[in-house]
């Protein structure tokens, strides 16, 4: 009996092992973790600002991008290719509002033709509008997070000429067999050479490559790090730089090309190894020529690398000056920047960066080296950087002025340059700074200067965008660090209420706030309801903080108590014991020969008590386990209910095997199809009533319901509300509701109809999302009316690989051959 | 976060490491005996890099070693004398070159056989048929064998029109025709790359030479326009000979030498 009952329990258990595996099946679109993306959810566009987050991203759910791009790069590609051929290129731009800021660049139109160029053999895909707006962002998101990438630390050492000549042959050497005999067949051995030839070649291309492509083309990169780089380096020399390793690549490639025509004709080892050696050694000599453009391609990088890593789009605030007025001990002051500070001018010959927190938000401190008032053209490099930050950089200025005079330069002469450059400083938020206050105050500089420093004040406050005059002019000195902070508080302000406005003035500001949703509860009433802290709460906290103020520490002690050598602190003052009285109790390591710390266990008495109580517990089990259900007491009708049941169940089984052999790799096709029309009410309600349950509730529920006649519903609310007499109303409302709908489809009454906008869905308003989900309804009804397969469907694409069914299997695993 | 020079700064702060200098001596000494080592355990074409690159630094010292130490050491003074000059005692003798006139026809013959020109090169291997043609067999069995391959560099003029293939006894594969040609001029030492007018002789037959093959000392004609050469009655030279000095068929190009 009970063997059989063992049998049984496995049977069912295999039964639930199914269901539950058919469950997983459904669910597998699902499976994956909430943090990464999903199928069916769209890629989100990334703004601007939010580029290093995106590179996360793209990290994070790289492979699924991947699939994702596969899949719909194809019809992006041709459909892009068509619309291209007909010229019609900006109206695809039209339609997809989002990336049209980057689609009109040609570059990155060539750019994303040229990824999907590089993919089309691989993909695969059905084609749909929709899958060609996602993977076009897509490809755009990609492009934008790779093309933000401001970090010059990693483009790849450029060797010079020898070096690089070294490299590629002896790579050649290595890479590509050695060992030939003249014996050997022609083809065979025109093929050794030709190899070799092609070898070379691809890997001078593929170096010359990464030399082109790491180095940042000036006119794509943000125009700060333009300009900054045509600064240092030079625009001209850069380019004229990199197109002579574009031409040196080209020709290895023709002069390969030549030569593997050669040798088609070569006609004994010797000829082959003679054209071969010429080739490598025509191949070296052009890259041989450009070795000076390799060598300043080099010092480049080199510098690039040490360029400090500015952000331009995030928060930025740039201090300017003229020279020596206190531009980097300001920066000292506010970041952790270590800049070099010296009494003489041109200190800093470069922007440097430091970073500082200001209401949880990072700021990047730019200081940039001091600028004299002459004209443009005249400026030198180090002033040119300064020039380039404040031209592209938005971001909050700060004007530093040396009211002392003591940098060398008069208030008149500062005031000039700020007047003379003042055209940097549009849309930007201003703030003039007059520092050295230690050395002079505010109040004793003189009329004439005074009103110069009013006059730039009110310049500024041009711009200010409705800031009060005491966020425009401040006074600071380093030395005393006094007003420092102010300083760095009214730009940081300013600047954030600045970029905030601009924020919501952007289109794309609908994007976010659909996406945003701040739950406020309704006012029920004019009642206040601030937050309620219990009164203890509140003592305990003022209490604390008190006391964190006054808190002795031991040092404060130490200096009580004679200062340090003298005094000595005591190890046992923090003893947490009963009797605070014990603290300075002597204790004896040893007591009659034997050790102390070895008879010392604090919780002796616990454990004991746990043992115990275990040990009960086991006990009990014993005793119960003596209770076994046995067949034996069962009574007769009993055991025949039960045997009844068991074959029931076991006849269930079978059928439920049958049809899962017969239905295997076969889509199941829904009820309404079932041809045979087996299922039927009658039948289940014969059935239930075989069981001896009353199958009429069931029979009713499974019966769809029309909404029958008016009247009847209104005699039926009535007949209710006949029974519940006060609630009457409420409930009329609820009865007067359409039944067309069966009731056995399980979505809750108490949840809102689909089409209703959720906050936080990304749905304007109802009609969008209404018209949303027809669409995705109606792009799979035909698929589910036929029942075929669809995306989510499991697949097997090989049911028996080749490879894993054919040949001997070795001694290792068994999935490898 | 590193800024500008940031090892040049640490140092202008806080000055050297202590044992910066030390430490700078001790990889200055060891750096030989880095070298040493390594030159003796590295393999194939690494070593043999190394290798000629130590051989020729420690032929450049031998040779400055020796420079310095002519330059102090006293030797004899040179006694060489010059081409031409004649003992007193001999000073009035007429002397004659030849002992014997050589006959016109001799003279004659000697400067038929010298050639035109005075060639950079004026012997050339011998190339013989088979070197310089390939057998083509053709027929359904393949058992004609009177077509030939010319395996080597050729020149085709741009006016050249192929016979019906059926009738073509030499066949010049287009892989291998050439129409510039690297010229130097020997006087001015400089090499121009300039198109190839036509092949003048080949050394080894007259049957090359109206094939347009170029081996090795065949004489080409090449356009100097670019040049800018003008003969002595001040017109401008337009096509002048020149002498091919490899082997184009295994190098891939033409090098010629220019003949003035």
């Amino acid at each position: 009996m009970q063997s059989n009952e063992r049998s049984e329990r496995g049977k069912t258990k295999e039964m639930k092992r199914d269901q539950r595996s058919s469950q997983r099946e459904c669910w597998s679109g699902r499976r994956k973790k909430t943090n990464k993306v999903e199928d069916g959810e769209a890629v989100p566009f990334v703004s601007p600002s939010l580029f290093p987050l995106f590179a996360n991203y793209y990290k994070s759910n790289k492979n699924l991008l991947k699939t994702r791009f596969k899949e719909s790069g194809k019809n992006c590609y041709m459909q892009m290719r068509e619309k291209c051929q007909e010229n019609k290129v900006v109206k695809i731009v039209d339609r997809f509002s989002p990336v049209k800021d980057h689609l009109d660049r040609p570059s990155f139109l060539r750019r994303l033709d040229f990824l999907l160029n590089r993919h089309r053999r691989r993909l695969i895909g059905s084609l749909s509008t929709l899958q060609l707006r996602s993977s076009i962002r897509f490809l755009s998101d990609i492009y934008l997070a790779k093309m933000v990438q401001y970090n010059f630390k990693k483009i790849t050492v450029v060797p010079n000429g020898k070096e690089f000549v070294d490299i590629i042959l002896s790579r050649t050497q290595r890479q590509t067999p050695t060992v030939v005999h003249k014996g050997y067949k022609i083809n065979r051995l025109r093929q050794f050479y030709m190899r070799k030839v092609k070898y070379t070649q691809t890997n001078f291309h593929e170096k010359l490559s990464t030399i082109i492509e790491e180095f940042p083309r000036l006119d794509q990169i943000h125009p700060f790090y333009g300009d900054l780089l045509h600064v240092l380096y030079n625009k001209d020399h850069y380019k004229l730089a990199l197109g002579q390793v574009n031409t040196a690549r080209n020709l290895i490639s023709k002069i390969a090309k030549d030569y593997v025509k050669l040798l088609k004709y070569g006609d004994s080892l010797y000829r082959c190894k003679c054209l071969k050696v010429a080739a490598l050694g025509r191949m070296c000599t052009v890259l041989k020529r450009i070795t000076p453009s390799l060598a300043y391609l080099e010092q480049i990088r080199q510098h690039m690398a040490r360029l400090p890593s500015i952000d331009p789009n995030t928060r930025t605030v740039l201090i300017c000056g003229y020279p020596n007025v206190g531009k980097s001990s300001f920066m000292n002051k506010v970041t952790r920047a270590d800049v070099d500070v010296q009494p003489y001018a041109f200190t800093t010959k470069s922007l440097f960066v430091g970073h500082t927190d200001y209401k949880y938000l990072r700021y990047q401190v730019i200081d940039t080296p001091g600028i004299l008032d002459r004209p443009f053209e005249d400026r030198n490099i180090i002033e040119m950087c300064s020039i380039t930050a404040l031209a592209h950089l938005r971001a909050a200025v700060l004007f530093f002025l040396d009211i002392s005079g003591s940098c060398g330069y008069t208030i008149a002469q500062q005031a000039a340059l700020f007047h003379s450059i003042k055209s940097l400083f549009m849309n930007k938020p201003l703030v003039i700074v007059c520092n050295k206050t230690d050395l002079m105050p505010m109040e004793n500089i003189s009329e004439e200067d005074r009103k110069l420093v009013e006059e730039m004040k009110a310049e500024a406050m041009k711009t200010a965008m409705g800031a009060s005059e005491e966020a425009v002019l401040l006074k600071m000195s380093t030395l005393t660090e006094e007003g420092v902070m102010a300083v760095k508080n009214a730009a940081c302000e300013r600047l954030l209420d600045q970029r905030v406005e601009a924020k919501m003035k952007s289109k794309k500001i609908n994007d976010h706030l659909n996406r945003f949703h701040v739950a406020m509860p309704k006012p029920r009433d004019n009642i206040e309801r601030p937050p309620c802290i219990p009164q203890v709460v509140l003592e305990a906290r003022a209490k604390e903080a008190a006391e964190m103020e006054k808190r002795k520490t031991e040092k404060d002690l130490e200096e009580e108590n004679g200062g340090a050598g003298v005094y000595s602190a005591s190890l046992k003052k923090h003893y947490i014991l009963h009797d605070d009285e014990w603290k300075e109790d002597i204790m004896p390591e040893i007591l009659d020969g034997h050790n102390v710390a070895d008879f010392i266990d604090p919780d002796i008495l616990l454990r004991l008590e746990e043992l115990e109580r275990e040990e009960e517990l086991r006990q009990a089990d014993v005793e119960e386990s003596d209770f076994e259900i046995d067949g034996e007491e069962l009574s007769e009708e009993q055991k025949q209910h039960l045997a009844a049941i068991r074959k029931r169940k076991a006849v269930l089984i079978r059928e439920h095997r049958l049809k899962k052999t017969v239905a295997q790799n076969r889509s199941t096709v829904p009820r309404k199809f079932d041809k045979d029309k087996k299922y039927t009410t009658k039948r289940m309600g014969r059935e239930l009533s075989a069981l001896g349950l009353d199958p009429s509730s069931a029979v009713d529920r499974a019966r769809s319901k029309s909404r029958g006649r008016k009247r009847d519903r209104s005699e039926g609310a009535g007949s209710d509300a006949m029974d519940v007499d006060d609630e009457q109303q409420a409930n009329k409302k609820l009865r007067g509701r359409s039944r067309s709908r069966s009731m056995s489809i399980s979505r809750s009454m108490s949840r809102p109809p689909a089409h209703e906008v959720v906050p936080g869905e990304g749905f304007k308003d109802s009609t969008q999302k209404k018209s949303a989900i027809k669409i995705s309804n109606k792009s799979h009804k035909k698929r589910d009316k036929n029942a075929r397969k669809g995306e989510a469907d499991r697949v097997i694409p090989t049911l028996r690989p080749k490879h894993l069914f054919s040949g001997k299997r070795g001694k290792g695993k068994t999935d490898r051959r | 976060m590193p800024q500008g020079d940031y090892i040049d700064e640490h140092r202008k702060r806080y000055g050297y490491r202590l044992d910066h200098f030390e430490k700078l001596r001790k990889k200055k000494a060891r750096e030989v005996h880095k070298h040493s080592t390594m030159a003796q355990k590295s393999l194939g074409i690494k070593g043999k890099m190394i290798a000629k690159k130590n051989y020729a630094e420690k032929a450049l010292m031998k040779k400055t070693l020796k420079m310095h130490e002519e330059s102090s050491s006293r030797r004899k003074a040179d006694d060489n004398v010059h081409e031409g000059a004649l003992p007193a005692y001999l000073l009035d003798r007429e002397n004659s070159n030849r002992a014997k006139v050589l006959s016109n026809t001799i003279k004659q013959k000697r400067k038929e056989k010298a050639g035109k020109w005075e060639v950079p090169l004026p012997k050339v291997r011998p190339v013989a048929e088979d070197e310089m043609f390939r057998v083509i067999r053709s027929g359904k069995r393949k058992t004609k064998q009177w077509k030939r391959m010319v395996t080597k560099a050729t020149f085709v003029g741009p006016g050249f029109t192929r016979k019906p293939p059926k009738y073509e006894r030499f066949i010049r594969p287009s892989g291998l025709r050439f129409t510039k040609a690297h010229v130097t001029h020997p006087e001015l030492r400089v090499t121009f790359c300039l198109e190839i007018i036509g092949v003048k002789k080949n050394p080894n037959g007259p049957m090359y030479t109206s094939l347009g093959v170029m081996t090795r000392g065949t004489i080409i004609e090449v356009n100097v326009s670019e040049l800018g050469l003008v003969t002595p009655a001040g017109k401008v030279v337009w096509g002048k000979y020149a002498q091919v000095t490899n082997n184009p068929e295994n190098d891939g190009c033409i090098n010629a030498v220019l003949l003035v």
